[in-house]
């Protein structure tokens, strides 16, 4: 059966019907969750991150628009609330953080896989760079896209994915030779 | 670390990210089949974006909608609760200051009647034989 479109759901969520409300957090579920989780790991702050985003956005709802797409709408809320997330808790790697007191950064780098080190170069970048390059690179939005939801302009945006994947690179030199 | 972006780098990012012109695409073509350097940070980036490249959807677990569900419920209930409380309040606050008008009336005019309770004024017999006079003295 054919699940009715965002815009109708929208619609019968501001009549009230819960049920259709409920149909938009399963559909948009996985958008959110992946950048929440990409810019602040498989912690509880991220699942309570995503609960504020949809919760937020049921708060809004007689003020949407549709000015932009409800993935837009949700995806820029995510992310938004993410950043301020990090900047709340300001422990960038926390996920590492043990390792790195008992190794150092040197050492931990060493006993990474390269599947492991990307992760973690990637967790050391600066949230704004970290905000593109999820969207881009991760979530594979178009770089116009990424722009828009994130509200820079284009040039910026471009600039702080090269920035942001020379890190990555220059991180993982030495693992990456062939 | 060398942090800066060589000509043939940016160009190199910049092709996978936005439009590149087509002297742009052949010049890349051309660094990257004569130049080694370049040809293995191509190699790099790649596998960097191939790795980091979402292939599967995410998610918060199972039952996530039912726990935002849940939540607006909780909400809206405990959003009900708090507006019933808040004017139950003031409707107590109303009844108080009534009874305690209703009582300084009754003592004030030292009536037990409903008149004296609501503070109206009853005429007196005085009031209503000057009041006649008064009318005559017109007349």
């Amino acid at each position: 059966m054919d699940q009715p479109d965002d815009e109708v759901l929208i619609e019968k969520s501001k009549e009230g019907d819960m049920a259709a409300f409920k149909t938009l957090v399963v559909r948009h579920e996985g958008q959110v969750a992946g950048v929440i989780r990409s810019l602040l790991g498989t912690t509880p702050e991220a699942e309570d991150v995503g609960q504020e985003v949809f919760i937020r956005f049921y708060d809004a709802l007689n003020k949407f628009r549709g000015e932009s797409k409800v993935s837009t709408y949700l995806v820029r809320i995510a992310i938004n609330l993410s950043l301020n997330e990090l900047k709340k808790r300001k422990r960038t790697a926390s996920r590492y953080a043990s390792m790195e007191a008992a190794d150092g950064i040197k050492g931990i780098e060493e006993t990474l896989d390269l599947k492991e080190h990307l992760q973690y170069a990637f967790d050391k970048l600066d949230p704004d760079f970290r905000a593109v390059a999820t969207l881009r690179l991760i979530e594979g939005y178009s770089t116009e896209e990424t722009a828009g939801i994130l509200e820079i302009p284009l040039g910026t945006a471009l600039s702080r994915l090269a920035r942001a994947q020379q890190k990555l690179r220059l991180s993982l030199t030495k693992k990456l030779r062939p | 670390m060398n942090d800066h972006f060589s000509e043939h780098e940016e160009l190199l990012l910049r092709s996978w990210d936005a439009p590149v012109s087509a002297r742009e695409r052949d010049t890349l073509a051309e660094v990257i089949q004569n130049n080694p350097a370049i040809r293995q940070q191509s190699d790099q980036y790649q596998k960097i974006r191939t790795m980091l490249l979402r292939t599967e959807p995410d998610s918060f677990g199972p039952f996530f909608a039912e726990r935002i569900m849940n939540m607006i419920k909780q909400r809206t209930q405990q959003i009900d609760y708090l507006i019933f409380f808040f004017f139950k309040k003031y409707q107590v606050l109303l009844v108080g200051v009534l009874v305690a008008l209703l009582v300084s009336n009754m003592l004030l005019t030292d009536q037990l009647t409903l008149k004296g309770i609501f503070g109206l004024e009853q005429e007196t017999t005085e009031d209503v034989f000057s009041i006649d006079l008064y009318e005559n003295l017109i007349k």
